[in-house]
């Protein structure tokens, strides 16, 4: 039995008289490579910011190796291992993607209350790295802002990796993207997971990504856990076809 | 502080000719305009009379007042509206201390001088402690109302204290040590100081802390998420930045003799907002060439018309509408032949704030 890297239990937010998320239970193992699925407005994102603080939860407990981090605070829990990548590209973009980076790394390094040391001196090798692990070297030099949309995702990913997570949630990390850049980034994750021992959580509509990546299947509806397990559990699962799949699968 | 990117570009432009372009094209805009700058300020005072001399004072102060409010918008993104608050604390410390020192002996010596300068850094600090551990709760429009209110809440607290800061009489006949006395000593003193602490401002912009706060500009919600404790690192900024402006208040208050509660109120924090528009926030010596225009305009236009609010207005007018850069992004983009690139790529175009609360 491996480790538990993510525990939730009885997690419960409401936001007025919206219920987003219901008594959830759910967990990660060291290694996982898994996906929630769900229509829009499951709880998928809403269950994501709770996870990284920034929502507080009602109530519920999230352990993370072991440890409560339900109400901490978001530089907290970053800081703790929980890397996350937005749906929306979330990036900083009037900085080049190379200082994108680097300000990351610089900060989980514990760099960024350094005042008098120049900022030019430390985190390159590892900037450089990433930028290459996520395809973006060659576009070190350019504006954040004025890159593509699948370039903009992929300096999204790059800033989440930059924080050296033990657990990385992606939140559709492929939104966007053309079918050539989703299936690098999704190479890139399977390799992230399986190299260099990232535990990964995703959401995504793209089903067929879905279901060739990820080993665990969670499919969320109303704020509800509907189904838990393998990719072919959850596609044979009357439930889950009925409110996700339609017709399709 | 150029990127390599605009390094690059402009390398190019190197070639065709001159050697200010070269310069540009190496070391970036700021980089250049100081090196011309320096020896003009250098030399300036033995050709020019007195009346050009106190005007030269003036600019090195505000221009440093200028550079702190940029610590706070140009690479923090948010605006203060408060910054004299600090200048007027950091003058107000220096010459009650400089009138106690005097009371006892009728004049005040060196030592004491300095004593009295060096206090304006603590009390400044303490001041912007205070301010801004409410003020790092908000961003955006927020944050420039709630740094007024501040600011006038310290106004009218040195407005109505009579018995300790003399109300709206101020403090009259601070001295100086007699070295100082004198306009061209007190200049050459003046730069000393501000050169300091132009060199220590810039390396923080070029720290990793400089980057925390470019990344706070950029996307505060992001930088958490990156593990900064934004509020934290906008309080340690606001408090380097009302540093820098009590410094530049301690400075001001000898070489004006005397202090009064305007210096911490909303007019007096407007001039390091105009400054910094006029030069342009992108660059770092933006408020610096900023108070050069603004300061020197006000300086001789004052003495030809009494229409120097109506003059300023229309110039600040102009450059709002035609040049949201300000004057060093025109030159830069001269320079470098592109339409707009700025070495800090942060606010250019409209004077609008950032909210990233709003975007969701």
């Amino acid at each position: 039995m491996k480790t538990k890297i993510l525990e939730v239990s009885g997690l419960n937010k409401s936001f007025g008289g919206l219920h987003a998320t219901r008594n959830l239970d759910f967990a990660l193992s060291e290694g996982d490579l898994d996906a929630i699925i769900g229509p829009n407005g499951a709880g998928k994102s809403t269950f994501f910011n709770l996870l990284t603080g920034y929502h507080r939860p009602d109530s519920g407990s999230i352990l993370f190796n072991g440890e409560n981090i339900a109400g901490r605070l978001p530089h907290e829990i970053t800081r703790m291992g929980i890397s996350r990548a937005f749906q929306i590209s979330n990036i900083f973009p009037k900085m080049t993607a190379f200082h994108n980076v680097r300000s990351a790394v610089q900060a989980q390094m514990g760099l960024a209350f350094s005042l008098f040391r120049s900022a030019d001196k430390s985190g390159n090798e590892q900037t450089e790295e990433v930028l290459s692990l996520c395809g973006l070297i060659e576009k070190r030099e350019a504006m954040a802002g004025a890159l593509s949309q699948g370039d903009k995702k992929k300096l999204e990913l790059a800033i989440a990796l930059a924080g050296k997570p033990k657990l990385l949630l992606l939140d559709e990390p492929t939104a966007g993207m053309s079918l050539e850049e989703t299936q690098e980034t999704m190479a890139l994750v399977d390799h992230l997971n399986r190299d260099r021992n990232i535990t990964v959580l995703f959401t995504e509509h793209d089903l067929s990504v879905v279901f060739n990546h990820a080993r665990n299947i969670t499919l969320l509806h109303y704020g509800r856990i509907i189904i838990q397990g393998t990719p072919d559990q959850v596609r044979m699962n009357e439930t889950a076809q009925k409110v996700y799949f339609g017709e399709q699968y | 502080m150029p990127t390599t990117t605009e390094k690059r570009a402009s390398t190019e432009a190197t070639e065709r000719k001159g050697w200010f372009r070269a310069l540009y094209g190496r070391a970036g805009l700021s980089a250049s305009v100081l090196a011309v700058l320096v020896p003009v300020a250098l030399l300036a005072p033995l050709v020019a009379g007195e009346f050009s001399t106190v005007v030269g004072v003036e600019i090195l102060i505000l221009g440093l007042f200028a550079l702190s409010f940029n610590l706070i918008y140009g690479y923090m993104g948010q605006i203060s509206f408060g910054q004299a608050a600090f200048f007027g604390l950091g003058a107000y410390a220096t010459a009650l201390v400089c009138r106690a020192f005097q009371a006892s002996t009728g004049e005040i010596g060196y030592f004491q001088f300095f004593f009295a300068l060096f206090l304006a850094i603590p009390v400044s600090a303490l001041g912007a402690l205070v301010v801004g551990f409410f003020l790092v709760r908000l961003t955006g429009i927020y944050f420039a109302i709630l740094s007024l209110a501040f600011g006038e809440l310290l106004f009218y607290l040195v407005f109505s204290w009579y018995g300790f800061t003399g109300g709206d009489d101020g403090i009259q006949g601070i001295l100086s040590p007699p070295f100082f006395r004198n306009s061209i000593n007190y200049y050459y003193f003046t730069l000393g100081v501000v050169a300091a602490a132009m060199v220590i401002i810039w390396r923080i912009t070029q720290s990793p802390f400089g980057y925390t706060l470019r990344m706070l500009r950029d996307n505060q919600r992001r930088a958490a998420f990156v593990g900064i404790n934004v509020r934290r690192a906008m309080l340690l900024n606001f408090v380097i930045a009302g540093v820098f402006a009590g410094i530049a208040g301690s400075l001001w208050a000898p070489f004006q003799r005397s202090v009064s509660p305007a210096l911490l109120g909303w007019m007096q924090s407007g001039s390091p907002v105009f400054m910094t528009l006029i030069g342009g926030a992108d660059f770092f010596a933006g408020p610096l060439v900023g108070s050069m225009i603004y300061t020197a305009l006000n300086a001789y236009v004052t003495r030809y018309t009494v229409f120097w609010p109506l003059t300023i207005g229309s110039i600040i007018l102009v450059i709002v509408l035609f040049f949201p850069g300000g004057i060093l992004s025109i030159i830069d983009s001269r320079l470098s032949g592109s339409s707009r690139k700025a070495e800090e790529p942060g606010r250019s175009g409209s004077p609008e704030l950032a909210n990233d609360r709003a975007v969701k």
